[in-house]
């Protein structure tokens, strides 16, 4: 009995052995010695000063940080001008933004320009030439393909409109001109919602079913593609063609420097610089054309149409 | 000093061997695969904890692009609060831009300037292990960037403690689960060594049963269905059916239609898919158990049949011995050495000596020198001849001198070697006496014939003379002549009768077969002597028994053994006495017996066996020829009876008045017995119910 007393203590011997080393293990990480109490206040310092570039935010800002982002280095680099993008958040926000001077040039469409030439006397440098050629542009109304009830504009009388933003010229103001000339007021639908600037916005709106119909700029179908089955959305109708998006600047940027800019702007070659089309495929654009404030009448008339305050 | 371990675990018991091995096997694997586990548990848990932390700042790093695009503060500032606030492990969050200018942090009161010293470097290796005031914390970095361009940075510390104690903790789960899961292996090595070493135990505790000589052993456990059982089998005269304490593959000729003839283990390939066998086999040591059994049972039965056989030895022995003892033959046993291995009792007695005292000896122990030696002599002879001895020795003891028939035989082995002598002998004295008087009777008989031979002769001359001599005497007158021839006549007349005599005795005379009333001739004898022996104040007592039937026989010579019987009777008695002749019928044996009683001077205990020969006699020269008894036993022999005597006389032969009356003599009896039936005639019956007088 007392050698299996002893066989048995040596097993607790072990056990305890283990034991601790159980409990005890620890990788080999070497530590930084760093003292959280030392402490200072932070103060931000100061950007340094640059000509502010801002699209006009019918897209999330990491959207158009990508379309633009290697535009406005393009600019920086071609003009020798220090440029920076700003991302105001609505389209108030942009025009607001653009009055108060912390946005120098402006890629907005037609009716936010119009809007920024009335007001703080913007000056139309350039358009752009979009995918399919055309400096122009329209609005499109959408609904669900298996809607029967929307075959037409017609159908759209008594139904619930998404639309992109009262100040959206593709997406409300362009179809509401199409809708008045059909003969439609704003009383002839159910109801009439804005999706807070977003196209996307409005063809989900419309895809869910939230709503019977939807007006977007032509084009925005494919921003989605790889988000919805697009093929779920019928083009009802469109609007007629008005002078596409437009580049402007502020009043007080010299004209030196607005100058430089075009130029830069209008020396992109699409079809034959590679660097040139990478820049202007991440814009989702084709080119520049010159552009001045004339070439917006029709927008201006189309305000007065629909009884829209540019002003 | 270096044999300990072994003599160690060499003592202790089987039981505490198995559980010892189990428990250190438990314990060295148990805490070996532990530690294992443990290790790589605790760095899967750091790794983890160190994938959660980046997953969080790449998160966040993610959700900051469009507030750092924006210089949303207020959405910077919620973004790094709310992810700050979420999570209690997590000690800072900060931001930077990309010229590493502070956007916005978790700090309040200031923000620590060594942070912006440490895990700048974009290349790093994530996560950075800092010692701080609140312990070691893994800094994380991610950079927030866009189309390749670096917006900022977002920095995030992650409490390694927590990571610590959740790493301990399951360290210490995974110890408990350990010594757990090698606890209950103990606990089963202990019901495993239990259930083992109970089984062997049992096993040990039958063998020392046997050895205590108790074959009634059962090693085995009861199964909870027999092979009768599982077949259905009623085959009563199967040597499996009912045996509880044999498996039926142990035994031969199984009656089961798939059993196959042999013996274990020759019948072992058709067993193993018998459906018996799948049920009831077990693991080794039961199959040892079982097979220990089946020994026992075995033995067991080989020890009975061996205890029967000796039994039946013994018995034969005992039955041999007693043969040995009872027969009156000298039996003895030598081995080569001439020493006695066995001695019947018959030798023991005449010797005066117990067994025990000749086995082991030798004849030199036993007999004379001069004895031995001869013996040893024969012995010798016989052991290098092999040829037996047989031979009659007279052998004198206690100065009786008596005679053996004695046979020494040479005794072989399986060898076909000599192993010893076997000594027989025979106590033949009577025998050698016998023969003598068979000597004798031939010597009387030759005699007999010779004396009938010369009597025939001499019957003739004997009638001439005496036919002549009665002419004479009637042709002279001369009395002195004439008494002369008287005196011829007279003594010529006794030779003639005992010339007739001798005829009688020598069976020359022919027998007559007649019916004969053996009463009526006794009767007739009576009273022809009666009146002469009266003269002798003799009586005679005649006493016949009536039922007596005829029987066939030759009357006249009968009457002659009666007359011959009365005539010895009275010459016994010469004068005063009784004579007391009595027949009876013995009805049941066939025979009738006459006696002859008298009350004689009798006949001495060395004359009575000579009684009956011829020429025989005690009477005084003259008186009588010694022929009339030995004719008498002639003529009875020849009726087929027998004629005996008996002196002093028995109670039941002799008169009433003859036991209370004095007389002179002891007396002496013939008793004649006669068969009623003689040479197939038959007996004329007087009284179908005979009776005793």
């Amino acid at each position: 009995m007392r050698k299996l007393a002893w066989a048995y203590k040596a097993i607790t011997c072990y056990l305890i052995v283990a034991a601790f080393t159980l409990m005890s293990c620890r990788d080999g990480e070497e530590p930084v010695a760093v003292s959280l109490d030392k402490r200072q206040e932070i103060t931000f310092r100061a950007q340094i000063p640059a000509i502010t570039y801002a699209y006009l935010p019918q897209y999330s800002h990491t959207e158009s940080f990508q379309r633009h982002n290697r535009l406005v280095e393009y600019l920086a680099e071609e003009t020798g001008l220090a440029l920076r993008q700003v991302f105001p958040d609505t389209f108030d926000n942009h025009i607001s933004m653009f009055g108060q001077g912390k946005i120098d040039i402006s890629f907005s469409n037609p009716f936010v320009y119009v809007k920024l030439a009335n007001r703080f006397g913007a000056r139309a440098m350039t358009r752009i030439v979009e995918r399919d050629g055309r400096a122009e542009f329209r609005g499109q109304i959408i609904a669900r393909r298996d809607n029967t009830e929307i075959q037409s504009i017609e159908d759209c009388q008594g139904k619930s409109w998404v639309a992109v933003d009262p100040s959206s010229a593709g997406g409300y103001l362009f179809p509401l001109g199409h809708f008045v000339d059909h003969g439609f007021s704003l009383d002839d639908f159910q109801e009439v919602v804005f999706a807070g600037g977003r196209q996307e916005n409005v063809i989900l709106g419309v895809y869910a079913g939230l709503h019977d119909i939807g007006s977007i700029r032509e084009g925005s179908l494919r921003v989605v593609e790889d988000k919805i089955d697009v093929h779920q959305i019928e083009v009802i109708d469109s609007s007629r063609w008005y002078p596409g998006w437009v580049y402007a600047h502020s009043p007080r940027l010299p004209a030196e420097v607005t100058e430089r800019i075009r130029d830069a702007m209008l020396k992109l070659d699409y079809e034959n610089n590679p660097r040139h089309r990478s820049i202007l495929d991440a814009a989702q654009f084709i080119g520049f054309v010159p552009s001045d404030d004339q070439d917006f009448a029709p927008i201006r008339e189309l305000s007065d149409k629909v009884g829209l305050d540019l002003d | 000093m270096t044999n300990y371990p072994l003599r160690f675990l060499q003592s202790l018991r089987f039981r505490t061997k198995i559980t010892l091995g189990v428990t250190l096997m438990l314990v060295f694997c148990g805490l070996g695969i532990g530690l294992i586990l443990s290790a790589m548990s605790s760095s899967a848990l750091l790794e983890e904890g160190k994938k959660r932390g980046m997953a969080l700042t790449s998160g966040l790093a993610f959700r900051l692009v469009e507030p750092i695009l924006a210089m949303d503060f207020l959405q910077m500032k919620n973004l790094i609060d709310n992810v700050d606030n979420q999570y209690d492990d997590i000690v800072y969050v900060f931001l930077t831009d990309s010229e590493a200018n502070i956007l916005s942090h978790t700090f309040s009161g200031g923000f620590p300037t060594d942070l912006r010293q440490v895990n700048t470097d974009g290349v790093q290796a994530q996560p950075v292990l800092l010692t701080t005031e609140r312990g070691l914390i893994y800094d994380f970095r991610a950079i927030i960037s866009l189309e390749g361009k670096e917006l900022g940075a977002v920095r995030l510390g992650l409490s390694r403690s927590s990571i610590d104690a959740n790493i301990h903790r399951q360290r210490l789960t995974s110890l408990l689960s350990t010594l757990g899961v090698v606890g209950l292996g103990i606990g089963l090595a202990l019901w495993f060594a239990r259930t083992v070493t109970f089984r062997l135990n049992r096993l040990r505790e039958s063998v020392e049963e046997i050895v205590r000589g108790n074959l009634d052993v059962h090693a085995g456990f009861s199964l909870e269905k027999y092979c009768w059982q599982i077949m259905e089998c009623d085959r009563r005269e199967c040597p499996a059916y009912g045996d509880v304490q044999r498996r039926c593959w142990y035994l031969a000729g199984t009656l089961c239609p798939n059993c196959s003839d042999g013996k274990y283990p020759f019948k072992m390939e058709s067993c193993r898919n018998c459906p018996v066998y799948r049920h009831n086999s077990g693991d080794e040591i039961q199959d040892l158990a079982e097979a220990f059994d089946t020994m026992a049972v075995t033995i067991k039965r080989h020890i009975e049949e061996l205890t029967e056989r000796e039994k039946t030895i013994a018995r034969q022995q005992g039955l041999l011995k007693t043969i040995m003892n009872v027969t009156p033959d000298f039996i003895t046993l030598q081995d080569k050495d001439l020493t006695y291995t066995f001695a019947g009792k018959a030798f023991c007695d005449y010797f005066n000596l117990e067994e025990d005292e000749v086995v082991g000896k030798s004849d030199y122990h036993i007999f004379s020198e001069e004895q031995a030696r001869a013996n040893a002599e024969e012995a010798a002879q016989i052991l290098a001849t092999g040829d037996p001895l047989i031979r009659e020795i007279a052998f004198k003891r206690a100065g009786e001198q008596r005679w053996f028939h004695v046979v020494k035989v040479p005794v072989y082995d399986q060898d076909d070697s000599i192993m010893g002598l076997l000594l027989t002998a025979r106590d033949i004295t009577m025998l050698k006496k016998f023969q003598e008087q068979l000597i004798q009777s031939q010597k009387m008989e030759d005699l007999g014939r010779l004396a009938g031979g010369v009597a025939h002769e001499i019957n003739t001359p004997l009638g001439i003379i005496l036919g002549y001599t009665q002419l004479l005497m009637d042709d002279i007158e001369d009395e002195e002549l004439s008494e002369g021839l008287q005196i011829i006549e007279k003594q010529t007349k006794v030779c003639r009768k005992i010339v007739a005599d001798l005829l009688g005795f020598s069976r020359h005379s022919q027998a007559v077969s007649e019916s004969v009333d053996i009463n009526e001739s006794i009767r007739q004898v009576v009273k022809l002597v009666e009146h002469s022996f009266y003269m002798n104040r003799i009586g005679i007592v005649y006493q016949p028994d009536e039922n007596i039937p005829s029987l066939s026989g030759d009357e006249e010579r009968l009457r002659q053994v009666w007359l011959n019987l009365l005539n010895n009777a009275a010459d016994a008695i010469e004068q005063d006495g009784i004579i007391y002749v009595q027949s009876r019928l013995l009805a049941d044996e066939g025979r009738l017996l006459v006696s002859v009683a008298d009350t004689g001077k009798g006949i001495s205990a060395d004359h009575l066996d000579k009684i009956f020969d011829p020429f025989f006699t005690t009477k005084q020269v003259g008186k009588g020829t010694g022929l009339g008894l030995s004719v008498s036993f002639g003529i009875i022999k020849d009726h087929g009876g027998t004629i005996s005597v008996l002196s002093p006389p028995p109670r039941q032969y002799l008169a009433e008045d003859m036991l209370q009356a004095d007389h002179s003599g002891p007396g002496t009896v013939f008793i004649v017995e006669l068969p009623l039936r003689q040479n197939g005639a038959e007996p004329e019956e007087k009284s179908s119910r005979p009776h005793l007088h």
